[in-house]
């Protein structure tokens, strides 16, 4: 048994649901006999990856999706042995190179020169080049991006990169202007609740449609999420009702209780169990910068306006810092702490 | 991939087929045999490097040099005894800090009774001997050495000094007893060192004027990432740094002593540029320190603001590794906004804490059997969206 969301994923450019008119321009696009490296762009669950294995489908035929996984090993400069889990057809190779952390570039140079070396063996009607996808290239080094830079240009013969962000604005400059940007954009709810109505059918379900829309919106634009929620909705309590629980992921929460926690008491102590509630995210894998998003939209609850745009401005410069530095908890602390202390300076002075 | 790798390590094998590795371990320069005069080494290409160094001269001769505690020498002496006579491969394990004469303990009891010494320094460049694994540990009889005191420190050096005045007038001017003081002083229990400082403070041809000779050698030992303290100290500090560990430096930071100077104004005791000056080489790990720790020595919420907005904006400048202004200025503006925030500090003892280990746990894939076995998903996709349904549409009670 697949999840819904896996097992509905479309396969075919012309079956997507939503930006049917870019979908079309992509077809276009690999029908011609050569196309530019992609730098694929969107939120997460936009369906960026969708497109792009519809796009691999109508490129190489129902041989791309024959995949399989393999565990790679490389070697650092430093000699330290590094292994990267790829998904890999015969004509492509996937990866995440922000999997090995800062050793990203070692993995981009190797793994792209050993995709390019090796030509294409069975040429007959296919491409003469093979893919390489890379996920989250966005969150790679500056060191990384460089070394992909370079080999962009020097492979360009025998291999495509399609590259996937969540946002070019991390991306080079120098990787922007080599690549044909394309852009996914959230789905809109109603997009998405029809995404649900029509999977819901092909399950034999009936979905009420204000639990549709609701799902929709708790979904924050997140197809992947939003097809989840159904899933686990259904798996809760069916036959549906229109007024059921929509289940929202742990971590949000979990953040919803450290921000109770922040406006129960504003001294260095509660600051402490703060951080502790912080590492707990972080050490899980809860992005940062949704840490903050999260903590601002509880925090600004209790805020009149005034202060709301107090707290917004100063979040949107702690976060700005954080992409900047090194350490997140340093600067998502720093903002919890300015947040008590303007939280606190607003009570005592009502108190007066 | 397997050529590449090949070329990337040409270490020691140049052959096709590489030594054994026994053979290699006999011929590496890093393993020293020291032997006793009864028994040379078998092809004598060992060359004892130990023969031109001038530390040697200077090495204890019998056990009554020692300056390490009488009592130490005597349970390892015991130890020895027992273990020449019963031969069946027995362990002791010394341990104690650097230069408290661990090494010389060993020395001079072993010429004491003849026993000949192979000493395996684990060297860096040769991966460890895998047979070392195969030992099996049963529990090795263990001493503890303690850095020397200070008592047994000025002894040793009296000694140095009586040698010197007996056979290297000429090389060395006879240290007087305040150098050996200072060496003392600044030594913090390590023979070795105190020796080479020694060594170093009465060499000949510096000027005959002593103070003058310790300001011009601190000229000269001055590093740059490491400066020499004046403290109140009665003895000039040579050669070696009064080093400061990592915890120490944490304790200046968040409990700043204030001082008030002559003409009425308060003064930091230590001030940031001085303790920066001790950790500019890893300023990272000693801001990561000072944010593990800084929290419970402050009491009022505006403060802590303070603090946590001066780290934040220290580990954004120490991010900037390429400019390396940016982290002498990182870690000052941490450091000092740290030092000047706390208006009203906690005072209670507070143990410093280790920065906390922050690498990210992405969920197994074995965690969650729904997904697709050949699909690449990323770590945080599976955290913000799959593992919390998924746990749900598996059991979803």
């Amino acid at each position: 048994m697949s999840l819904w969301v896996d097992k509905h994923r479309p396969k075919d450019l012309m079956k997507l649901d939503y930006h049917k008119d870019q979908a079309t321009r992509l077809k276009s696009l690999v029908q011609q006999s050569d196309f530019p490296h992609l730098l694929v762009y969107g939120p997460s669950g936009a369906g960026k990856k969708t497109r792009i294995m519809c796009l691999l489908r109508e490129l190489y035929g129902s041989g791309a999706e024959r995949l399989r996984q393999e565990t790679m090993h490389f070697t650092t400069p430093s000699n330290k042995k590094i292994e990267i889990m790829t998904v890999s057809s015969n004509y492509h190779i996937e990866v995440n190179p922000t999997d090995v952390g800062i050793h990203d570039r070692v993995v981009i140079m190797d793994l792209v020169k050993n995709v390019a070396q090796t030509h294409q063996i069975d040429s007959s009607g296919q491409r003469e080049f093979k893919v390489v996808i890379l996920n989250e290239v966005d969150d790679l080094t500056k060191d990384a991006q460089h070394a992909l830079r370079r080999t962009m240009e020097k492979y360009v013969t025998t291999c495509r990169l399609i590259l996937i962000a969540n946002s070019i604005s991390r991306v080079i400059p120098a990787i922007r202007s080599r690549c044909l940007t394309i852009r996914v954009p959230a789905p809109t709810e109603t997009e998405i609740t029809n995404v649900l109505q029509a999977v819901c059918k092909k399950e034999g379900l009936s979905l009420p449609s204000e639990l549709g829309a609701r799902i929709a919106k708790c979904a924050d634009r997140n197809l992947r999420r939003a097809l989840l929620m159904c899933e686990a909705c259904k798996a809760q309590q069916y036959p549906f009702t229109s007024d059921q629980k929509v289940p929202e992921p742990d971590w949000q929460t979990f953040i919803r209780s450290t921000a109770a926690l922040i406006l129960s008491e504003q001294s260095p102590k509660k600051l402490g169990e703060v951080r502790q509630k912080l590492y707990e995210l972080i050490i899980h894998g809860v992005p940062p910068d949704m840490i903050f998003a999260g903590l601002l939209r509880e925090l600004v609850q209790n805020c009149d306006m005034v202060m709301k745009c107090q707290v917004a401005s100063y979040a949107a410069q702690y976060e700005h810092r954080m992409r900047l530095g090194n350490k997140p908890i340093f600067h998502i602390e720093a903002f919890v702490a300015k947040f008590m202390a303007i939280y606190k300076k607003f009570v005592e002075e009502s108190l007066m | 991939m397997q050529k590449e790798k090949k070329w990337f390590k040409p270490l020691f094998e140049f052959g096709d087929s590489p030594l054994p590795k026994k053979v290699k371990r006999d011929t590496s320069k890093h393993q020293k045999q020291i032997v006793n005069e009864e028994s040379l080494p078998p092809n004598g290409c060992l060359p004892n490097i130990n023969d031109k160094n001038w530390m040697k001269n200077f090495n204890p001769v019998n056990v009554e040099d020692l300056a390490v505690h009488i009592k130490k020498v005597q349970e390892v002496d015991e130890w020895l005894n027992t273990a020449c006579v019963n031969s069946n491969n027995d362990m002791l394990l010394l341990s104690g800090p650097v230069g408290c004469g661990k090494t010389a303990t060993i020395r001079t009891l072993a010429a004491k009774h003849n026993v000949k010494i192979t000493e395996w320094i684990t060297p860096l460049d040769i991966e460890y001997p895998t047979e070392f694994g195969d030992y099996e540990f049963k529990v090795p009889q263990s001493k503890k050495f303690n850095g020397v005191s200070a008592t047994g420190l000025k002894a040793a050096l009296k000694r140095a000094s009586d040698i010197i005045s007996k056979k290297y007038t000429s090389t060395y001017n006879i240290p007087t007893a305040d150098i050996i003081e200072s060496v003392v002083n600044t030594s913090g229990g390590d023979v070795r060192s105190a020796i080479l400082n020694l060594h170093f403070a009465s060499l000949k041809g510096s000027s005959s004027n002593l103070e003058t000779s310790i300001v011009k050698e601190k000229e000269v030992r001055n590093k740059p990432t490491r400066k020499k303290k004046s403290t109140s100290n009665k003895f000039m500090s040579l050669g070696k740094d009064q080093t400061v560990s990592i915890l120490h430096g944490v304790g200046r930071v968040l409990n700043p002593k204030e001082l008030i100077n002559s003409a009425g104004q308060k003064t930091l005791t230590h001030s940031p540029k001085d303790i920066i000056e001790q950790f500019i080489t890893h300023p990272t790990s000693f801001i990561n320190f000072l944010e593990e720790n800084y929290l419970p020595h402050f009491s009022c919420a505006y403060d802590v603001d303070k603090a946590a907005s001066a780290l934040s904006d220290g580990d954004y400048m120490l991010a900037e590794w390429r400019e390396k202004l940016c982290q002498e200025y990182g870690l000052y503006i941490a450091v000092a906004g740290l030092m000047l925030s706390n208006k009203s500090p906690v005072s209670a003892w507070n143990p410093v804490r280790g920065p906390k280990n922050m690498k990210v746990q992405y969920p197994s894939l074995h965690e969650l059997p729904l997904l697709e076995p050949n699909y690449l998903y990323k770590g945080k996709v599976l955290v913000t969206d799959y593992i919390t349904y998924c746990k749900i549409i598996e059991n979803p009670t």
